[in-house]
């Protein structure tokens, strides 16, 4: 078994070597040798799949051996065509191994079996042709769903333990840009169960352990949270905060912390921004992500409310415009509900 | 070797690899494989993807079944918003998605979008999904590449005709290719190809009705087509007596230029009435239908074809006209012009008049022999020989039918039955219609029941001899 520990940690190192520029110096024999400990380890990942105690020993050290985003026991059982198709990607390889590697492709020594390749080459095929006629594009895209989808699974499947997602999400999330990292995060928690309405942690520990890691990285970090909460719709922020009481809550306050940066212009009879270069949203900005927030459900229309009362309050509990934000965001909004009360008389 | 592999082997040898060639496979693979980091609105998912521990496999596995998803909700959503939102999604968008459809058809994750297509009614009059699609869908159903579920085959047949051509035509000829000598095999076949099922839909059934006349008029109404007609008719009127009354279309519906009392009778089957009352049963019909034909003055081909095709189509009826003779019915007139009528429907030189004459004649002669309980090869050759002289064909098949019905249901015919039929197959034309029968009247009688074993072991040993011969 330890040698067994000891082969299965050179598997980041394969990793990452396949696809770097050291493949260059690749010929056919160390690529045979590379594809089948690829095999190996696909063999190795078939034989424990049942047995929990071994596997996790093996996931341990596996985990060990990268730094960044380390690898899981699910990386030995697609070992063949993650390293396959990665080494089909690097261009650094000469042709001779390129030749090779394209021969045991085809012969299906490599990579998934010649069946599987003409399955993926022509389900590739169909989402190309499908999403060009895609019916009303909706945000988010088929893409981003099928992201969140992939990692909801990777999170279920560690879900025994919270403490090994947090290591590996980070970085793994890390190698998307900014923008559609937060946009899988986002529909990941939304497709996730989420809290039950109640706001206790209802539907079981796997509803609340999947969510958890999520949260957890995009509320540790005041900046990111701060730059997601810029990005994002306010609709999709106020599905998300209607979910978790977590994200609620600090949302709230960073709102409440990007609208005391609000000045009023007398001259224009305005809200605008005090420091134009710092502050974040604009006026028209902040009343639509609270209008966003008090479409949610009652629960979260009533918070948002609260909140903003009580910040009316501290300001002073001005009823006439012009005087504080706050008073003015909710005589806004009460007009919204109004008209929404009484449609076209 | 798949054939994309063998197409890809092709196109670009592995043997060039290191020219631009070579380079060309490699990133046709690439393209064809990988959520690659060659393109540029992938790059990043792959480096995800691979970073969580997933393949482009998965990846795209999931993509494709996330895509037809929400093509699938987006257009059940339209249908039922129809009457409130006016076609949120236009009718040529839909005849967009379903072109695009077209190279995809074999590929499973697809099915749920086919059959939501095919279900896809937009209000319109005019057809809205691209024939192209539904002639490519109905190809691949039939060479059975795809398997769509029972509504969307009927929608499918429902909207688009040439669909249902092909298929009844299909079927059609699957059947002719069989080697039939047990009917049970194609009843099977009829019933997979669902064509029974849809036929409960009185337009469908019209057509196919139209479908099968129309053959059996191209073939010179060749016997392995008429059976294969009154197979399916006996499976269409079995399903329908099953199914629940929900659904039930009035019989009109189905026979529309009949006279409703005459399609009532027919559609009888024999095992619903004792057997003592079918020749009742059998002198209603003909009463009936001379009424109609020599009364009513039918003067067109068309018209008279038309009924004639319905009569045909319940032979079972027919047979069991020419059993009940050859049992020594009484009063067989009746009987006989029925028999006259199916062989020689024309009588505009009283063809069937003359036709119904001669087979009186052998029926009288057949019936000399009724009660005799040994019977010699040659008494029998010898009293129909006169009779077989003549070149009526069609008077040669009435009679072929009367005397094989007497060989098996007479005593004295038991004992040279063997003997005879191989006359008759050897020395004249009559040998498939002589095949079809002995066929047919198996199946008969191993569903209507009550026949004695002795005659049921004599058609056993005459299909097998037969069989063998083929």
């Amino acid at each position: 078994m330890e040698a067994v520990l000891g082969q299965v940690a050179e598997l980041p190192a394969l990793f990452a070597v396949s696809r770097s520029a050291q493949v260059r110096d690749w010929e056919p024999p160390t690529l045979d040798r590379a594809l089948d400990w690829a095999r190996y380890f696909q063999h190795l990942h078939d034989r424990f799949r049942g047995r929990p105690r071994l596997r996790d020993a093996l996931e341990r050290r596996l985990r060990r051996g990268g730094t960044d985003s380390p690898l899981s026991f699910r990386h030995l059982g697609g070992c063949s065509e993650l390293l396959g198709l990665a080494l089909l990607e690097n261009r650094a390889l000469q042709p001779a191994a390129c030749r090779r590697l394209l021969q045991r492709f085809l012969q299906g020594q490599a990579g998934p079996d010649p069946g599987r390749l003409v399955l993926l080459a022509r389900r590739k095929a169909a989402s190309r042709l499908l999403e060009s006629c895609a019916l009303s594009p909706t945000e988010p895209g088929p893409r981003v769903c099928v992201e969140a989808r992939l990692l909801l699974c990777r999170l279920r499947e560690d879900g025994r333990e919270a403490g090994p997602a947090l290591c590996w999400l980070g970085p793994v999330l890390e190698q998307l840009s900014q923008p559609r990292a937060f946009a899988v995060v986002a529909e990941a928690l939304l497709q996730g169960d989420g809290d039950s309405p109640a706001g206790g942690q209802g539907g079981g520990a796997e509803a609340g352990s999947v969510a958890d890691p999520l949260l957890s990285w995009l509320l540790e970090d005041p900046h990111r949270f701060s730059a997601c909460c810029l990005l994002l719709p306010g609709t999709l922020l106020a599905s998300l905060a209607d979910r978790y009481a977590r994200l609620s809550r600090r949302y709230l306050d960073l709102l409440a912390e990007w609208g005391s940066q609000l000045l009023y212009d007398s001259l224009r009879g305005r809200w605008v921004k005090s420091r134009p270069d710092e502050a974040k949203l604009c006026w028209e900005e902040l009343r639509e992500r609270f209008g966003c927030l008090c479409q949610g459900s009652v629960q979260l229309r009533e918070q948002t409310q609260a909140a903003l009362k009580l910040l009316k309050a501290r300001d002073g509990d001005f009823q006439i415009r012009g005087l504080s934000v706050w008073t003015d965001l909710l005589l806004e909004l009460e007009k919204d509900l109004r008209k929404k009360q009484s449609p076209n008389v | 070797w798949p054939p994309f592999l063998m197409f890809l082997d092709a196109i670009a040898p592995l043997g060039h690899l290191g020219t631009q060639d070579g380079l060309i496979s490699r990133s046709l693979l690439c393209h064809l494989l990988s959520s690659s980091k060659w393109e540029r609105n992938e790059a990043e998912t792959s480096t995800f993807i691979s970073a969580l521990g997933y393949t482009s496999a998965d990846y795209y596995c999931h993509l494709v079944e996330n895509i037809v998803s929400s093509l699938v909700t987006e257009l059940r959503g339209n249908q039922f918003n129809e009457l409130n939102i006016q076609g949120r999604i236009s009718v040529s968008h839909v005849n967009a998605v379903s072109l695009f459809c077209i190279p995809l058809i074999t590929l499973p994750d697809l099915t749920p979008l086919l059959e939501t297509l095919l279900d896809y009614h937009g209000g319109a009059s005019k057809e809205i999904l691209s024939s192209e699609f539904l002639e490519a869908v109905n190809d691949a159903l039939l060479k059975k590449k795809i398997s769509l579920s029972e509504a969307a085959i009927f929608s499918l047949w429902h909207r688009h005709l040439p669909s249902l051509e092909s298929a009844t035509l299909n079927l059609l000829d699957q059947l002719i290719s069989l080697q039939i000598n047990s009917l049970e095999k194609v009843a099977c076949v009829i019933k997979d190809s669902l064509l029974i099922q849809a036929a409960s839909h009185p337009a469908i059934f019209r057509i196919v009705n139209e479908i099968f006349k129309n053959v059996l008029l191209e073939t010179d109404g060749a016997p392995e087509v008429m059976t294969i007609i009154q197979v399916f008719m006996q499976l269409f009127i079995q399903v329908q007596q099953n199914e629940n009354k929900q659904h039930k279309f009035p019989l009109k519906a189905y026979f529309p230029h009949h006279q409703q009392p005459l399609v009532i009778a027919l559609l009888r089957r024999p095992f619903e009435l004792p057997s003592t009352h079918w020749l009742q049963h059998l002198k209603h019909i003909s009463d009936m239908l001379k009424s109609i034909v020599e009364d009513t003055n039918i003067s067109s081909f068309a018209d008279l074809y038309e009924i004639w095709f319905l009569v045909a189509c319940f032979g079972e009826w027919l047979d069991i006209a020419a059993e009940q003779l050859m049992k020594g019915a009484v009063a067989p007139d009746a009987l006989l012009w029925l028999l006259a009528f199916y062989y020689c429907p024309e009588n505009e030189n009283q063809q069937r008049t003359q036709t119904m004459v001669e087979s009186r004649a052998v029926y009288s002669h057949l019936m000399m022999f009724y009660n005799r309980t040994v019977l010699s090869f040659g008494e029998l050759q010898a009293s129909v020989n006169n009779i077989a002289d003549t070149e009526q064909y069609h008077t040669q098949c009435l009679v072929t039918h009367l005397l094989t019905n007497f060989l098996l249901f007479s005593s004295g015919g038991h004992m040279i039955a063997q003997e005879f039929i191989s006359h008759i197959t050897e020395t004249t034309d009559m040998s498939k219609e002589v095949c079809t029968l002995l066929i047919r009247t198996a199946y008969r009688i191993k569903h209507n029941g009550g026949e004695n074993q002795r005659t049921v072991k004599l058609l056993n040993e005459l299909l097998q001899k037969l069989a063998l011969k083929v």
